[in-house]
């Protein structure tokens, strides 16, 4: 299953982005998009500027997340999507 | 958009006339001297292929319609105009140095707003050209170098009074097919490894100054230009291995030179102010604006990188939890972040000019700047204070590597048992490198010295505004909103209370 995933700028980041990435490329087929049936948009603060310019259903991370809980996320938003 | 090999590689193809210590620098990619600032700028290009930091460092061009790196991008929302200053902090984490793109970026951007409203009153058509300039330049991905500071000779003299005419860049020639211009260009940064040089003028000009009202732009190489490299504090330690120079990638500060411009012929085509010496202060200024906007965030940029080397170092040394140690490492950060908060908001209250472009806030871009001319002082004394004397002390790599001497250094000066000696000392001389040296007179002077931004935020500040808001509080001056909320005026309000 293909995911998108959408970086902020990365200016000042409250943690490491990348391990979100990371967390999802072990279950799902990742590519670089602001487009997709589901973009997870990674944002390094609060402000949130992966969101902007995103086209499709978004899953907004802007926080240190476990990879329980960001599958739990994935997976309610998948099944919103069916 | 080229990549960093692609843009090292870019540089070998040009052959600019570079001096330095009594030698030419033949190959400015290659040069142990001049390779770290090639490498900084090589950064600006690696990162817009990167899909973790896309979204700052590309942009759509309005000219084109085709992504490109933002340094070549013409600012059409307060959101670029952020983007813009989340991009190069981005670049001063990156590098922990100067960058030098965003001169050139700085350059397109005030050429591109003023000669839109030199057209707008002389009908000249500077604007179009300096378009059709800008596509070029996005369009191959180049680098200009934005050259403003003139030699400027006797200070206390305007250009056309000078002793010497040469000391301001001027026109000397005016041909059917374009000008020839003589003069130099002082502090120019990044231009020995950029591709181009964009001339702007440095100071307003009056109606005898009119040969000196003079915007152009010439490839590095082309036939007249000398640069000369100029000194920096350790400079030839880059000969001596990596360890001694603390950022032996990316150097510190830019690499500038000084830009000799001798009888340069300049096709008009690439000329895009002429005499119009009524321009010249607008210009002056919108640039300054633009460049001092980046102070907060390329500063703070390199900050972040000095208060994560003053911190390890705290490690390193078994201090990090000293109670002084922790306030002095928070009071970096909240000096860095002020800095940060000014730079955004001149960029956030930044606004719409005639020819389309955004450009910042002006009183808000002077207080960034201004802020920059003193903090780095603070936040590099903090960090030289925790380090400790032995940044100024410590033995070099030589010594380091010496069979006589390695075991006993290896000895003497381990801190903490479990960080190896050699990170201890690599760590000593990045805050070296970034607290002593050319960085803190670079955050005085670059984009210009502390009295410039004073002047402006002066005259920008509309003090007759804030004489009257005290006139109305002091009651000297009738308050409208008193009588409103009271029914009655101020006289009539206190006469009748009871003392």
């Amino acid at each position: 299953m293909k995911v998108a995933v959408k970086y902020c700028g990365g200016c000042n980041a409250a943690y490491r982005r990348e391990e979100v990435e990371e967390i999802l490329s072990k279950h799902f087929e990742i590519f670089y998009s602001n487009e997709g049936n589901l973009v997870v948009c990674i944002s390094g603060c609060k402000k949130g500027c992966a969101v902007e310019g995103v086209k499709g259903e978004v899953l907004h991370v802007d926080g240190r997340v476990s990879e329980e809980e960001l599958m739990r996320m994935v997976e309610k938003k998948l099944k919103s999507l069916r | 958009m080229m990549t960093g090999k692609e843009y090292v590689e870019s540089l070998k193809k040009y052959r600019p006339r570079i001096y330095f210590m009594g030698r030419r620098i033949e190959n400015v990619a290659e040069d142990p001297i001049s390779a770290p600032h090639v490498n900084a700028a090589a950064m600006t290009y690696e990162l817009a292929h990167d899909p973790r930091y896309q979204d700052v460092m590309t942009a759509i061009s309005h000219l084109t319609g085709e992504k490109i790196n933002r340094f070549n991008h013409i600012h059409q929302s307060t959101e670029d105009l952020v983007k813009k200053v989340r991009m190069i902090r981005l670049l001063g984490q990156k590098t922990g140095s100067c960058f030098q793109r965003c001169v050139g970026c700085d350059a397109m951007n005030a050429i591109y707003i003023t000669s839109y409203n030199i057209d707008r009153k002389y009908g000249t058509d500077y604007h179009e050209r300096v378009r059709e300039y800008i596509k070029y330049v996005q369009k191959n991905d180049l680098m200009p170098a934005g050259a403003m500071t003139d030699v400027k000779g006797d200070r206390s003299k305007r250009p056309s009074q000078q002793a010497d005419r040469d000391l301001y860049v001027r026109v000397v020639e005016k041909r059917e097919d374009g000008i020839v211009v003589r003069g130099a260009k002082a502090h120019i940064t990044g231009a020995i490894n950029s591709h181009e040089i964009i001339a702007m003028p440095t100071r307003a000009l009056e109606a005898d100054d009119r040969d000196y009202a003079v915007a152009f732009a010439v490839p590095v190489d082309v036939e007249g230009v000398t640069m000369i490299f100029g000194r920096q504090t350790n400079d030839l330690r880059r000969l001596d291995g990596d360890m001694d120079c603390g950022n032996a990638k990316y150097a510190t500060v830019g690499g500038e030179a000084l830009v000799i411009f001798d009888d340069v012929f300049v096709p008009w085509e690439r000329v895009f102010m002429c005499g119009e010496y009524d321009f010249a202060g607008e210009l002056v200024e919108v640039f300054a604006t633009f460049h001092r906007q980046n102070y907060g965030a390329c500063k703070v940029g390199v900050a972040d990188v000095l208060i994560g080397a003053t911190a390890n170092v705290a490690e390193m040394q078994g201090i990090a939890k000293a109670s002084h140690v922790v306030d002095k490492i928070t009071e970096m950060i909240h000096l860095a972040e002020t800095c940060w908060c000014c730079t955004l908001a001149c960029s956030y209250e930044g606004f719409r000019t005639p020819s389309g472009a955004y450009m910042p806030n002006q009183l808000l871009a002077n207080v960034t700047k201004l802020n920059i001319t003193r903090f780095p002082y603070e936040w590099s004394r903090i960090a030289q204070d925790i380090t400790g004397g032995i940044v100024i002390t410590l033995p070099s790599e030589k010594d380091y590597r010496n069979p006589e001497t390695r075991d006993l250094i290896e000895k003497y000066l381990r801190g903490v048992p479990e960080t190896p000696t050699e990170q201890r000392m690599r760590m000593i001389r990045l805050v070296e490198n970034l607290s002593i040296g050319a960085e803190l007179p670079e955050s005085m002077h670059g984009a210009g010295s502390p009295q410039a931004q004073k002047i402006m935020i002066a005259r920008r500040s509309n003090l007759e505004m804030k004489k009257e808001m005290a006139r109305i509080i002091a009651g000297i001056k009738e308050d409208e909103h008193f009588r409103k909320i009271r029914g009655m005026s101020e006289n009539e309000f206190f006469s009748r209370l009871k003392c």
